[in-house]
């Protein structure tokens, strides 16, 4: 079962996704958590999350881009460009931050140099910075913006019946992945932070009814599952995106293991619910714009720094990893407020700063982690 | 029982035999394009002039980017906790350690029992580096030990404008044809290095006492311009050579671990 979550977490157009587009399925893109999913599933619409894991080079990125910018857009332009997300008949971007807004355009321009990479339908999605009052309404207005547009393109509405179902079915999920966090963040962990990164990824790319049903099966697995992971030293990983299970491999090696995470492809996705009463609409802008625990918002970093603490806490986490990707202005400048509010509390902390993609940096990477985990060590046997 | 260190760097790779807490040989090469055969080589090298074999050894830990890659080794630790370790061996009442390899350069502090407390690595570019010096020495003609001499001489040293070795390599270039002193070039390469590591230095916080290790602790032009940005005194470190100081800190990981001690 496990193997299955780990394709459709390392392949750009993964099996289901494929046999979805054979079956006449139509398929949305989105780049960032802030687009609500249940929409265009609602819709009859497969929302796939667009990632740029997998891209070699950045001739393509860098033209429209520059060098100093984050590699995530850069790379998912990359691609896109070469014609690996040909799949896709729409595209949502959503300013998660500066540089994903920016692909915005540079995705649009790249189009003029190299036809057919944007797809049809290609929606400039608007989402606040804060969480009032005036900017729930003021997205929950984008959000039906978005429904007028998505419907008048693709010919199909997602009306309040199908989007309460879709509400329920996402929901449903999203408990789901909280027992999995439950069994990971347990005194024995079951699997390893990069196996419970691909099955959290995984969901981001497949129809969520066989996602749901497999993800069942996969707990039922797993709660039987006698693999034991012994002494290992127990790490949480924070920060920027990373939908790449091989950094988490390389960082967990042979002597620890990430039992908890929080990041925008990882277990900050399962967090609340979306209200099942109401107005559906009003509801899935307040759950997205409330609970994604992303830096982008202003004035939530004590909010932030608390959930960090809950959960280093119930997960008996030993050590936090802070990474960035170089110039994530977000993460980077938030990562060093953990990093001495946790320090401060004898939580040790270490900071990251990578590129996004091929993972060329694996030797120094590998040799600052050898010295964090050594640092943990010592810490324990003077204990 | 006789235990061994093996570091084996970018640069250069270093081996230490030590007994008891005392340094039996050491040995220092240029390191090769494969890790095995630098290891293979000083420590070879080292053995021979202890007049031992290796069967004589007890216990080996690698260090160095090459760590994983040394077949004799019987475990391998991190350079930055070998750095750590070597440094209060050098230095007993080191709390700061500030290391520039080949590579990379790295600070680390230390509590008062010499376990790490933090530590942080440059993860931007060579800047800063021993191959920036290197490569700066090589434009300007001199051996790498003639670099840190220069400071002392020089009486208006240059400013670098760029962090990056390659473009900082062209604006030497452009100072040499402009026939500014040699000694004033070098002092600015200095002062360039000094400042990459300032930075470095004070995100961790430093705590006294402060001392250098790797091979560009001997250049006193970077050292001496490091005390005066960090305001602070910078120990010398005399026992040994503060090159060889990861391969210290490996030999006494090895007599720790072959004792069944403490980390």
């Amino acid at each position: 079962m496990m193997n299955e979550f780990m394709e459709a977490a390392t392949a750009i157009e993964s099996g289901p996704v494929k046999k979805w587009k054979a079956d006449g399925g139509r398929v949305i893109g989105y780049t960032c958590s802030y687009a609500p999913d249940e929409i265009m599933h609602a819709a009859g619409i497969l929302p796939y999350r667009i990632r740029g894991f997998g891209a070699g080079e950045m001739t393509i990125g860098d033209t429209y881009f520059g060098p100093f910018i984050c590699s995530l857009p850069k790379c998912m332009l990359q691609l896109a460009g070469e014609g690996k997300y040909a799949f896709l008949d729409g595209a949502i971007i959503t300013p998660g931050c500066d540089s994903m807004r920016r692909l915005d355009e540079c995705w649009r321009k790249a189009g003029e140099d190299h036809p057919g990479v944007v797809p049809r339908f290609f929606f400039h999605y608007g989402v606040p910075h804060k969480y009032t009052d005036y900017t729930i309404k003021w997205f929950t207005d984008e959000t039906r913006r978005f429904i007028a547009e998505m419907s008048a393109h693709f010919q199909t509405a997602p009306d309040e019946e199908r989007l309460r179902a879709s509400i329920k079915l996402y929901n449903r999920s999203r408990g789901l992945l909280e027992r999995l966090d439950v069994l990971r963040t347990g005194d024995t962990p079951p699997l390893t932070g990069s196996e419970a990164l691909a099955v959290v990824i995984a969901g981001s790319t497949m129809p969520r009814e066989l996602y749901t049903d497999m993800l069942e099966g996969l707990i039922r697995e797993l709660e039987q599952r006698t693999v034991q992971y012994g002494d290992r030293i127990r790490l949480m990983l924070v920060g920027s995106a990373n939908d790449d299970v091989d950094l988490v491999r390389i960082l967990e090696g042979d002597r620890a293991l990430v039992v908890a995470d929080n990041l925008c492809f990882g277990a900050r996705s399962q967090t609340d619910l979306v209200e099942e009463e109401g107005d559906p609409v009003s509801a899935l802008a307040r759950r997205y714009l409330r609970q994604n625990e992303c830096p982008r918002m202003y004035g939530d970093y004590r909010r932030r720094l608390a959930i960090l603490k809950e959960k280093i806490e119930s997960a008996g986490v030993e050590g936090v990893v802070l990474q960035n990707i170089r110039f994530c202005d977000l993460h980077g400048s938030e990562n060093g407020l953990f990093e001495r509010d946790l320090e401060r509390e004898g939580i040790p902390c270490m900071r990251l700063e990578r590129e996004y993609g091929p993972l060329v940096e694996s030797g120094r990477m590998r040799m600052r982690m050898d010295a964090f985990l050594e640092r943990i060590d010592q810490r324990r046997k003077s204990a | 029982m006789i235990v061994a260190g093996c570091d084996v760097g970018s640069l250069t790779s270093k081996a230490v035999l030590m007994k008891d807490g005392r340094m039996l040989e050491s040995h220092v090469i240029k390191s090769k394009a494969r890790p095995w055969e630098s290891a293979e080589v000083v420590m070879g090298e080292v053995l021979k002039r202890a007049g031992i074999s290796r069967s004589d050894v007890g216990y080996c830990v690698a260090t160095g980017y090459g760590r994983s890659k040394i077949e004799f080794a019987d475990e391998a630790v991190s350079e930055i906790a070998c750095h750590g370790k070597g440094a209060r061996w050098l230095l007993p009442t080191a709390r700061t350690v500030i290391d520039i390899g080949g590579q990379d350069c790295k600070a680390l502090r230390l509590d008062a029992r010499g376990d790490m407390e933090k530590f942080i690595t440059n993860d931007k570019c060579a800047s800063g580096t021993g191959r920036f010096l290197e490569v700066m020495a090589g434009v300007l003609g001199l051996a790498l030990e003639e670099m840190g001499g220069m400071s002392a001489r020089a009486s208006n040293p240059i400013t670098l404008a760029s962090a990056c070795t390659v473009w900082a390599q062209a604006d030497v270039i452009q100072q040499v044809n402009d026939r500014v002193p040699v000694e004033d070039i070098a002092a600015g390469i200095n002062n360039a290095m000094a400042s990459r590591m300032a930075v470095l230095v004070n995100n961790i916080g430093l705590e006294r006492d402060v001392c250098m290790t790797g091979g560009v602790a001997k250049n006193d032009g970077v050292v001496s311009a490091l005390e005066k940005l960090l305001g602070i005194r910078i120990k010398r470190i005399r026992r040994s050579d503060p090159q060889i100081a990861g391969a210290i800190g490996a030999a006494l990981f090895a007599a720790e671990k072959a004792t069944g001690g403490r980390l």
